[in-house]
């Protein structure tokens, strides 16, 4: 179950995978992908079951299927490391897509940018969509509003009887709206909101405002 | 020369130095020249070092009979301790006999601590006697022409065996055991054990499934026993001593005159903020003790260490709080008295404590027992009567290790290389790997060459090569190095230094608790307020501060659970409380707590069995009261609460101590419908505590050290600013990722079986829940908690099962907010 929300007057669904779909511009965004970490970790000896890196790909393709998405834009950290066999994974599926590509480089993206254009990913540092700037680490912008990733954002939820629980969100505040981490091989870090944040966590397949529970 | 005639060399010796010689030492001396393995079992202070020393040098004597003009190079025997502090204590003893009997024998010391051009030389040309830790073993191993160096041994000593045994550096142990006895012909293998309930499982374990080694060897006893006196220290003032806590404070007043009236005393904590707190207070309250007390712990700069130790034999101290970093070893001659705050969790490590204490012959040695809350004096007066009673407990030996068994086909892979069809024998004549079959073995063949078991398209898995004859080698000079990297890391969180911005150490601290710091926050350690000035490679930059308050650095770990045998006693010893015979000074000072407890609920007799059930602003506790030790009631209350989850959804978060544990809720719990359905059967014991493993979170931390030792968590490069870029990961991830991809790896399932036999230990389990349904079953509503819960709904430690959606559950939340 997904939720969508009107920021700025633009539509944008926040789907459990953590992507957000952006209706008007029919562009789906994606961050901290992570490709190919399990492949460098086995490259260095640490046998991480080579099948965690396909999941990635068949969450992709629920995405591409839902929503069709003129544009797939990935908000930094697409590739773990440096090249490995994972990008010709990534680049077998690229070519069978028929949306656009973009990616805003972050600080994992050490891949040459002549390797993505080849391929006909654009890449950016920065990217300004109406009053929208797509970035990879978040920034405040007086006048834009900022979407970007890089922190891989959770929460901590507490309850009576002790309990507690750890879940990855979608991070909003009044000018950001931070994306969790789409790639499963990822971790997260858990960031204490303030009255005025909104915080959509992932709980299994739903994604659930939390914000009004305080 | 003959035997009698080297025996009569030794013997000559001992009477020069004025020395007795013990029959268990001569028996040795006999054993040893006979040719014999053996385990000999003898207390700290008797001598022990000499018993095994003395008959490898009179062996070596008899090899060369012109041994005094001319000296055979080589290294002749191997030394094992199992914590580098005691090496240097052993080196001097060993240096001296040989230099008296004049042999040119050499001593040397290898440990983590030795320079690297040290190891170097040594390298070049081994020491005859070479003092070692297991780690440092495995290193050697990992070294080419390892064979040759070995070749020429006659001995192994493993010193401190007991310590060994029940852990991971044991299985280590017995794999480089394994390759010795193959590349080594001459190789006497010998342990030295304190006194365990298990010797002579020890004794095989020490030697392996080989019939040849067990037939050929002998269990050598020391009859000194060691008389030992326990004295509680019991509050003054019932009424106002606490019903729970850990830290014992209240009684700090009680501890000076008895530290003003012996020479030297040895405060013992459970753990290492334990300790540092104690030092602290006492110091504040007694500032006249400054200078003459100091603090001992595993986290404190080897320096501080070593000089604190000296100061205890210079009798330059009045007291050392410590924790078990002072257990093991080094005699402290000065000693008199030993303070133990908080329970011991078991009667063994009690015992040694309490011999670390005045070691002239005849007099017994002191242990006072400060209780940290009201009900730990329940424990003392148990402690008392299973000293009296000489109960022993066991070191359970770890089965099927892969984790350690894919270390070390690593670590031969990196040196020599091996062929698995002549290895595997090796490995199967070892205790832990007795039961592997062909199977498994490859499993693990194919685990380091291929990462998985069958090797995939584009796959770029790279560890260990197969080379064309066979032999399996490790050719990438980087995965060699992150491997004896690896080797010695001993299992912990990651570890951050901690020194002054102007340079110089001060100890180490695991990374979570700086984690939680920020610059400018003070805290305490080694004895000092500091101030966190930046985090800079691997370590935490301070400066000393003045400011009053600051946290107390914590430490994770440090919980030791009851032993099976000391709750037992525990148990009977509450039962004569039920019984109203208050026979020993610690239950008559508890008086008030039990009429307290029996006003509110009552103190179960021996064929009770008592649950108690109350409401308070946290929720609904109910608890359960089997006193069957920490690791019962983990896996108990596990599995109850699976049993519940399953009859409504529910969520709990359970806590548990040795007395009992608790199901917290944030709805009531049916009692009776607990008892109706008769949750507390032993039957479908197995599959339901597999289940409730799964939902808790027990196997997930035990994953985290077989991630690390199997190699697939890099903990990185110790003191050096090379990064592991891009090869970080926590065990978390890693678990969660086989978890869903791969869950019959054999690392996986071994979380789950080392879960299985050693923390749940599902034998007493069954025992407790039979004992159980022959009891019958109270169940007090309560108004309030009672004394007995006190202590269990107050640790904030806690494991938690739900059988709730998690969208259920979220909406019964809320978000921690920024304040």
């Amino acid at each position: 179950m997904t939720q969508t929300i009107t920021i700025r007057e633009k539509h944008f669904t926040l789907h459990p995978s953590g992507a957000i779909y952006w209706h008007e511009e029919n562009m789906l965004l994606i961050a901290d992908v992570h490709f190919g970490k399990v492949a460098h970790f086995r490259k260095h000896g640490a046998a991480v079951p080579q099948k965690a890196s396909e999941e990635n790909f068949r969450k992709l393709n629920v995405l591409v299927d839902t929503y069709q998405p003129g544009t797939i834009c990935f908000l930094g950290d697409l590739f773990h490391s440096t090249l490995n066999n994972s990008w010709k994974d990534f680049t077998q599926w690229v070519k069978f897509q028929k949306s656009e590509f973009i990616l805003i480089s972050g600080n994992h993206d050490i891949i040459p940018k002549y390797l993505f254009e080849e391929l006909g990913v654009i890449v950016y540092d920065e990217l300004l969509r109406s009053d929208f700037l797509l970035t990879h680490h978040p920034i405040e912008d007086e006048k834009l509003f900022n979407l970007s990733g890089h922190i891989h954002p959770g929460v901590r939820l507490q309850g009576v009887g002790r309990q507690y629980i750890k879940l990855p969100c979608f991070f909003k505040t009044e000018k950001q709206m931070i994306l969790p981490a789409f790639g499963n091989f990822t971790g997260k870090y858990i960031l204490t909101p303030t009255s005025t944040n909104e915080v959509f966590a992932i709980a299994d397949d739903e994604v659930i405002c939390v914000s009004t529970n305080s | 020369m003959k035997k009698t005639e080297l025996i009569k060399l030794a013997s000559s010796w001992f009477q020069k130095k004025n020395w007795n010689e013990f029959p268990f030492q001569k028996k040795t001396w006999n054993a040893f020249l006979d040719g014999k393995h053996g385990l000999l079992n003898a207390p700290t202070g008797s001598g022990k070092t000499y018993a095994l020393w003395v008959p490898i040098v009179l062996q070596y004597i008899k090899d060369n009979p012109d041994y005094k003009t001319k000296h055979a190079k080589g290294l002749k025997a191997i030394w094992i301790t199992p914590l580098r502090a005691l090496s240097v204590e052993i080196q001097q003893s060993a240096q001296r006999f040989a230099d008296e009997l004049e042999t040119g024998l050499t001593i040397g010391i290898r440990t983590g601590d030795t320079p690297q051009s040290e190891r170097a030389k040594q390298k070049r040309n081994m020491p005859d006697l070479l003092i070692t830790t297991p780690e440092s073993l495995m290193l050697l191993l990992a070294s080419k022409g390892y064979e040759k160096v070995f070749g020429n041994l006659t001995a192994i000593v493993v010193d401190e065996w007991h310590e060994l045994l029940g852990s991971k550096r044991g299985v280590q142990m017995e794999l480089a055991l394994s390759r010795l006895k193959t590349i080594s012909p001459n190789l006497r293998i010998w342990g030295i054990s304190a006194t365990i309930g298990n010797l002579e499982e020890a004794q095989n374990v020490l030697l392996g499934m080989d019939p040849e080694f067990r037939k050929n060897s002998v269990l050598i006893k020391s009859k000194q026993k060691k008389k030992i006196k326990v004295i509680s220290i019991i509050p003054k003032k019932m009424e106002t001593f606490p019903w729970r806590g850990h830290l014992g404070l209240h009684l700090l007043d009680d501890i000076i005159p008895i530290l003003k009236d012996s020479k030297t005393t040895i405060i013992f904590t459970n753990t290492r903020s334990q300790c540092e707190i104690w030092f602290q207070k006492i110091l504040a309250k007694y500032p006249e003790f400054a200078g003459e007390i100091a603090m001992h712990h595993g986290s404190i700069a080897k320096e501080t260490r070593l000089w604190v130790e000296q100061a205890i034999r210079n009798e330059s101290l009045k007291a050392v709080v410590a924790t078990s970093s002072l257990d093991l070893g080094v005699d402290f001659a000065p000693v008199e008295t030993i303070i133990q705050i908080g329970g011991p969790k078991g009667i063994a490590k009690f015992l040694q404590r309490a011999g670390r204490s005045n070691h002239r012959p005849g007099e017994p040695s002191v242990i006072y027992f400060l209780p940290t809350h009201a009900l730990e004096l329940v424990e003392a007066s148990a402690l008392k009567r299973a000293v009296k009673e000489e109960v022993m407990e066991d070191r359970i030996p770890y089965l099927l290790s892969f984790d350690v068994l894919i270390q070390y086909l690593v670590t031969l892979s990196v040196s020599n290389g091996f062929i698995p069809k002549e290895l595997f024998p090796e490995i199967k004549s070892t205790f832990c790997y007795q039961g592997i079959t062909e199977d498994q073995w490859k499993w693990c063949l194919n685990f380091i060459t291929m990462g998985s078991q069958s090797l995939q398209a584009y796959d770029e898995y790279k560890r260990v090569e197969v080379t064309l004859e066979g032999v399996f080698k490790v050719e990438s000079k980087r995965i060699a190095m992150m491997h004896r990297l690896s080797i010695g890391t001993i299992v912990s969180d990651a570890m951050l230094q901690v020194k002054y911005v102007s340079g110089g150490f001060i100890g180490t601290i695991e990374e979570w608790f700086i984690g939680k710091l920020k610059p400018g926050d003070t805290f305490v350690f080694a004895g000092r307020t500091l101030e966190l000035v930046r985090l800079r490679n691997m370590a935490a930059q301070v400066r000393r501060s003045n400011k009053k308050s600051a946290t107390v650095v914590s430490f994770m770990g440090g919980r030791l659970p009851l032993s099976s045998q000391m709750s037992k006693i525990l148990r009977e010893e509450l039962q004569s409380e039920a019984e109203y015979k208050r026979n020993t000074p610690e239950l008559k000072a508890l008086s008030e707590l039990f009429e307290r407890q029996e006003l509110e609920s009552i103190v179960p007799k021996q064929d009770e069995f008592l649950i108690e059930t109350f409401k308070t602003r946290e929720g609904y506790h109910a608890l359960f009261y089997p006193f069957e030790g920490r690791f019962v009631h983990e896996a108990m209350s596990g599995l109850l609460a699976y049993r519940i989850s399953l009859l409504l959804p529910i969520t709990f978060s359970l806590a548990y101590n040795d007395y009992g544990f608790e199901l917290l809720s944030d709805q009531p719990l049916d009692v009776q419908q607990v008892i109706d359905n008769n949750l507390f059967s032993s039957e479908y014991l197995f599959d339901d505590l597999q289940k409730s493993l799964n939902s808790t979170e027990l196997a997930r931390r035990k994953f985290r050290d077989v991630a690390v030792i199997s190699g697939m968590v890099f903990q990185g490069y110790p003191n050096k600013m090379i990064k592991t870029k891009h090869l970080q990961s926590s065990s978390q991830l890693l678990f969660d990722v086989f978890r869903d991809y791969e869950p019959d790896n054999l690392l996986y399932q071994q979380a789950f079986r080392e879960t299985f036999e050693h923390q749940l230990e599902e034998g007493r389990l069954r025992m407790a829940l039979e004992r159980i349904a022959t009891q019958t079953i109270i169940w007090k509503q309560c108004e309030k908690p009672t004394p007995f819960s006190f202590p269990i709904i107050t640790d904030r430690l806690r494991e938690k099962l739900s059988s709730e959606k998690l969208k259920d559950r979220i909406k019964k939340m809320t978000l921690q907010l920024l304040k």
